[in-house]
């Protein structure tokens, strides 16, 4: 409170708790409880319907030999390291193009952002049409581009690709958003200093705007690396995690396990694990930012 | 923040809490008076029941299964049936998250080879005492219709109907081809044979768009078990303890469906049918093998279609799968949901989801009546479906079904979309397999 230069007066602290306590009871009962519960089950035997029993580290032995837990490790590495970067990039440049003074901008920007409010079921629903090998509008494209048209989602090769691509697209219009709200926020003063030293368009986009939107940069990369790492609707959806597991990544098998093979403790190991991948790399994105994030005045 | 994981964390965290707070899902026995003694709890006349009644279907089932539950309310008007109908698989996570919560459905729908891990964990009340007490008539129901549900200690649930594997063929690609209709005389030579007439590019664009077959490989019960069966194969050893699908007589039948698709090139492979969604539908492929349930879709096509047994390879063989209803142990209204389930599965409930034509009624006497095989579906040799009952064998059930089934349907993708070997890939697969039923039977 101090460091905010915010004293609070008597009796303004019974308001700070009783305003803070919708969201904290929500933490508590929706995820602190659940999270603590999933540490414990995910050290028993438990078929979600008769009693649990205890299992030591068993589930966690288990995913070291289990072919398709690693095998959906793969997959969401893969799903990640592609659609991450992929979606931040082509955010940028979305975001760089909506930052300019056209006619209907606004337009385009809802347009843009359109996907992030449409539920990813729906979504999910139209691009597995999209995807489909003889009326799909992308073979349609492709056909008539003279290429030959690709099974998309029944291909152990084209199924992950279909699913990043759905998964990029999803994303575009919230890293627009947040990258807009970081080009808005760069004074504009840095702009009319580069041009009076006679800066070109590449040398202001280099020198002043990548490096004074590396916090929004930084803030997206973490926030679509987390989301990424837990995909699950798309692949329920489109593929069911096939063919041949080729787009089960690990949420969809925890999905599996936990729900269709009565294997909730084992389910739930899965789960404890990648909440630890995801908390590592989240610990060492942080560390890095020291690196590279320029945080302006 | 991100809601992907969160729908997973929730129903996790939803099955934990309500299972922590709810008695009912502790396994203490509330109402073994009701399970044990049904004469000794006749309902109360007058008072108020409310059942729910959940199944899986799409909305035609719905509105007559709902036109069911009212003919059963009118007559027991002291209950309430609230009907619920959503598809495969948000069906079976909502039941197991109910189930943990101790708020189940009090009936509800049942697919045999699932039905084993069900009742081995102790959730669904045995009907056993009520059948003796009313005397249920069971010796009119197909053997095969019983065989998935039937225990040690009784029946934890009761079929409707039964879905006896025949072969769909369009009869007008059959003419144009000059192709004589199969019939009780082919065998899989003769498919092979008069496949390749029936096997056409019909647009000339150098790709086949007309096949002889098309069967769906992802589930047994479609046609790869009748296939392993023809063949003199096993699927699994008597007490589910080992997959046997890589013995010789299993490898014959792999083999030859392989052949159908890379060596004679008469059925597609699951990616080029998928184009044409259901290949058979759409007018794509001459024959089909599938249940009865595909007759009210296939009679909206505009062709001609037929139906035959099976092709015979060393021995005439077919699958047959049953869906049944059971009661949740911890229903509250136990009498009341038996009486239900009695009216769903006796004569009154098939002849009526007959009339749809869904399925074949698991009652002999129904199924041989005017209101099976004179259906208006569509104008079919119904019988046909009972003939094959005969020789037809069921669909195995056992615990570890689901995974176990899954990992033989996907797994086997990649050989079907020509990306992988038949033999490396069943080595892989069944060890895997074996795993499964390991450990499902240890518990």
């Amino acid at each position: 409170m101090h460091s905010s230069g915010i004293r609070l007066r008597r009796g303004e602290h019974i308001w700070l708790w009783v305003l803070l306590a919708p969201t904290l009871i929500g933490l508590l009962v929706g995820t602190l409880g659940p999270v603590l519960a999933a540490i414990g089950i995910s050290f028993a035997n438990w078929d979600v319907i008769t009693p649990p029993s205890f299992a030591g580290i068993a589930n966690y032995q288990r995913l070291l030999r289990d072919p398709t837990f690693s095998k959906a490790l793969i997959n969401t590495l893969y799903y990640v390291g592609v659609m991450v970067p992929v979606s931040t990039v082509l955010s940028l440049a979305l975001a760089l193009l909506m930052n300019q003074k056209l006619r209907a901008i606004t337009w385009y920007r809802t347009a843009y952002f359109l996907p992030v409010v449409s539920s990813t079921v729906a979504v999910a629903l139209v691009w597995a049409w999209i995807y489909s090998k003889d009326f799909g509008l992308l073979n349609f494209v492709l056909r008539s581009l003279g290429m030959n048209p690709v099974a998309w989602l029944s291909s152990t090769k084209w199924a992950m690709p279909a699913v990043i691509i759905m998964g990029v697209w999803g994303t575009l219009g919230e890293g627009m958003i947040i990258f807009l709200a970081g080009l808005q926020s760069i004074s504009q003063s840095y702009y009319e200093a580069a041009e009076v030293d006679g800066a070109s368009g590449w040398q202001k986009l280099w020198k002043i705007t990548l490096p004074l939107i590396t916090p929004s940069l930084f803030f997206y990369f973490i926030i679509t690396m987390i989301n990424a790492f837990q995909t699950f609707e798309q692949i329920y959806i489109m593929t069911r995690g096939g063919p041949v597991n080729s787009t089960t990544t690990i949420v969809y098998y925890i999905y599996r396990n936990a729900f269709r093979n009565f294997k909730m403790g084992y389910a739930s190991a899965q789960a404890i694990v990648l909440f630890a991948i995801i908390m590592v790399l989240t610990l060492i994105y942080w560390r890095l930012q020291e690196k590279w994030v320029v945080y302006d005045g | 923040m991100n809601n992907r994981f969160k729908i997973v964390v929730f129903l996790l965290i939803a099955v934990m809490l309500f299972s922590a707070c709810a008695p009912a899902a502790t396994p203490a026995p509330q109402q073994p008076a009701a399970a044990t003694q049904p004469a000794a709890q006749e309902p109360a006349t007058g008072e108020k029941v409310d059942l729910t009644f959940s199944v899986w279907g799409d909305p035609e089932e719905l509105a007559i299964l709902q036109e069911i539950a009212d003919d059963f309310t009118k007559a027991n008007p002291n209950v309430n049936i609230t009907v619920n109908v959503s598809d495969w698989d948000t069906y079976w996570d909502k039941l197991q998250t109910t189930l943990a919560a101790g708020t189940p459905p009090d009936v509800f729908a049942m697919d045999a080879p699932l039905y084993p891990d069900y009742q081995s964990r102790g959730v669904l009340l045995n009907l056993q005492p009520y059948i003796q007490k009313d005397n249920f008539d069971l010796t009119d129901f197909y053997d095969s219709s019983l065989t998935c549900y039937q225990t040690a200690d009784g029946y934890y649930g009761l079929p409707r109907d039964v879905q006896p594997s025949v072969m769909y063929y369009n009869k007008d690609m059959f003419d144009e081809a000059g192709v004589p209709y199969p019939d009780d005389t082919w065998t899989w030579d003769t498919l092979i044979e008069m496949g390749q007439k029936l096997t056409k590019d019909r647009d000339g664009d150098g790709t086949t768009d007309q096949f002889a077959i098309w069967a769906d490989l992802w589930d047994m019960e479609l046609y790869w078990a009748s296939a392993i069966w023809q063949n003199e194969g096993e699927i699994l050893n008597a007490d589910y303890t080992k997959t046997l699908l890589g013995e010789p007589a299993d490898m014959g039948a792999w083999q030859y469906i392989y052949d159908l698709i890379f060596k004679y090139k008469i059925m597609p492979t699951p990616s080029a049918a998928e184009q044409f969604g259901d290949p058979f539908e759409s007018g794509n492929a001459a024959m089909t093998p599938a249940g009865h349930w595909v007759v009210p879709l296939y009679s909206k096509v505009d062709f001609n279609w037929g139906v035959a047994p099976l092709p015979k390879g060393k021995t005439r063989a077919s699958i047959v799968n049953s869906v049944g209803f059971v009661v949740a142990k911890d229903s509250k209204h136990p009498d009341e949901s038996w009486a239900f389930l009695k009216y769903l599965i006796g004569p009154q409930g098939q002849a009526k989801v007959t009339s749809l034509g869904l399925g074949v009624p698991a009652i002999k006497s129904i199924a041989n009546s005017d209101a099976y095989l004179n259906q208006k579906t569509a104008d079919i040799n119904h019988k046909l479906f009972l003939d094959t009952m005969d020789y037809a064998k069921v669909k195995p059930c056992f615990k570890g079904y689901d995974e176990w089934a899954t990992l033989f349907g996907d797994g086997m993708q990649s050989v079907w979309l020509g990306e992988a070997e038949l033999k490396p890939t069943l080595d892989e697969l069944i060890p895997q397999a074996d795993q499964i039923l390991a450990e499902a039977n240890s518990k």
